[in-house]
C-alpha cells in the first residue's frame, strides 16, 4: 500500500484520501483510528465499553444521575457527570445548553425560536433539543466568534 | 431572571401598544361619545404594568416542560383578566349591565397577550435566523474552511 503525505496551504483544509477498491474492516479500523485522534469519550452500551469518536456525538444528556451519550442512532451511557464532560468538551466545539444538555455545536443544524424565550436545535438526524433561556446569550456570544 | 426581565419587559411595550388599540376599537364600538381628559394616556400603561405583574411573580427558575408552560400561561392570562377587570369594574355596583363590556374587555385581553407572545415569537425567529447565520460561520470555521 502506497502512503503519500502531501503539504498544503494554511488556508486549506486538512483531509486525509484513502483510496481503496472496497471499503472493508481493514479501511473502518483505519477510519477508527483517525478519528480517535479527533479525541473520543468512553461509553457503555449492553455492558461492553466503546471508545466513541467526539465528531460522531451528536449531545450529552443527564436523566435521573444517569448520562447518556447519544449519536446518530445509537445511545451509550457513561459513569462520568455532565459537568465533567463540560470541563473536557467545552474547547472541542461543544457546549452546554440547559441544565441537563451538552451539545456538538458541529452536529446542530438549525435554530429554532421554542415557546417562552427558549429556543431548540434542530440537530443532523432531525432530533431537538431545547436551549434553555439561561444558556441563550453564552450560546450567542459562542457562535458569534467566540472561542472555536 | 436577568433574560426573564428582558422578555417582560417587551411583553410589556408591546402590551401597551395592542392595549392602546383595543381600547379605541372597543371604545368606539362601546361608548363612541365618551370624551376623556389626559388621564387616558395613562390607562394603557396602567394596564400594562397590571398585565406584567402575574408575569413577574410567577417567575421559576426551573425548566419547564410544553405541558408545564401552556398550563402555566393559561393560569397567567386568567390571573390577568381577573386583574384588569377588577380595576376597571370593580367600582361599579350595575354589574350584570356591564357583562358585555367585561366579556369584550376579556375577549381583547385574550386577543392581546395570544398576539404578545406572537410577536415575541417572531423576535424570537429573528434573534434564531441570526443565530443558525453565525453557526454556519462557526462550523465553517471550525472544520478548516474559509469564510
Amino acid at each position: 500500500m502506497e502512503i503519500t503525505v502531501k503539504k498544503i496551504g494554511e488556508s486549506e483544509k486538512e483531509y486525509i484520501e484513502i483510496g481503496c477498491h472496497r471499503k472493508d474492516e481493514r479501511v473502518d479500523e483505519i477510519v477508527r483510528f483517525i478519528r480517535s485522534r479527533e479525541g473520543i469519550l468512553k461509553g457503555t452500551k449492553e455492558d461492553r465499553q466503546y471508545n466513541i469518536p467526539l465528531p460522531d456525538i451528536l449531545y450529552i444528556e443527564a436523566v435521573d444521575e444517569k448520562t447518556f451519550i447519544y449519536l446518530q442512532n445509537d445511545c451509550y451511557e457513561s459513569g462520568r457527570r455532565l459537568y465533567e464532560f463540560e470541563g473536557v468538551l467545552i474547547s472541542r466545539n461543544f457546549a452546554r445548553i440547559s441544565k441537563s444538555v451538552i451539545v456538538n455545536l458541529m452536529k446542530i443544524d438549525s435554530i429554532r425560536p421554542s415557546l417562552n424565550g427558549r429556543f431548540s436545535c434542530v440537530l443532523t438526524n432531525g432530533e431537538q433539543v431545547i436551549i434553555s433561556r439561561k444558556y441563550v446569550p453564552d450560546i450567542k456570544e459562542r457562535l458569534k466568534g467566540g472561542s472555536v | 431572571m436577568k433574560e426573564h426581565l428582558q422578555t417582560q419587559l417587551a411583553g410589556f411595550f408591546i402590551s401597551v401598544t395592542l392595549i392602546t388599540a383595543a381600547m379605541f376599537i372597543l371604545g368606539l364600538f362601546f361608548q363612541p361619545d365618551l370624551r376623556f381628559g389626559y388621564e387616558a394616556f395613562a390607562y394603557p400603561l396602567i394596564y400594562g404594568v397590571i398585565g406584567s405583574v402575574p408575569g413577574l411573580l410567577m417567575y421559576s427558575k426551573k425548566e419547564l416542560t410544553l405541558k408545564q408552560t401552556l398550563i402555566r400561561e393559561f393560569i397567567q392570562m386568567s390571573l390577568i383578566i381577573v386583574l384588569i377587570i377588577t380595576f376597571m369594574f370593580g367600582r361599579f355596583k350595575n354589574i350584570p349591565e356591564l357583562i358585555p363590556q367585561i366579556i369584550g374587555v376579556s375577549v381583547s385581553i385574550v386577543i392581546i397577550y395570544v398576539l404578545v407572545h406572537f410577536f415575541g415569537w417572531l423576535m424570537d425567529l429573528k434573534t434564531a435566523k441570526v443565530m443558525t447565520e453565525d453557526l454556519k460561520r462557526f462550523q465553517q470555521k471550525a472544520s478548516g474552511g474559509s469564510e
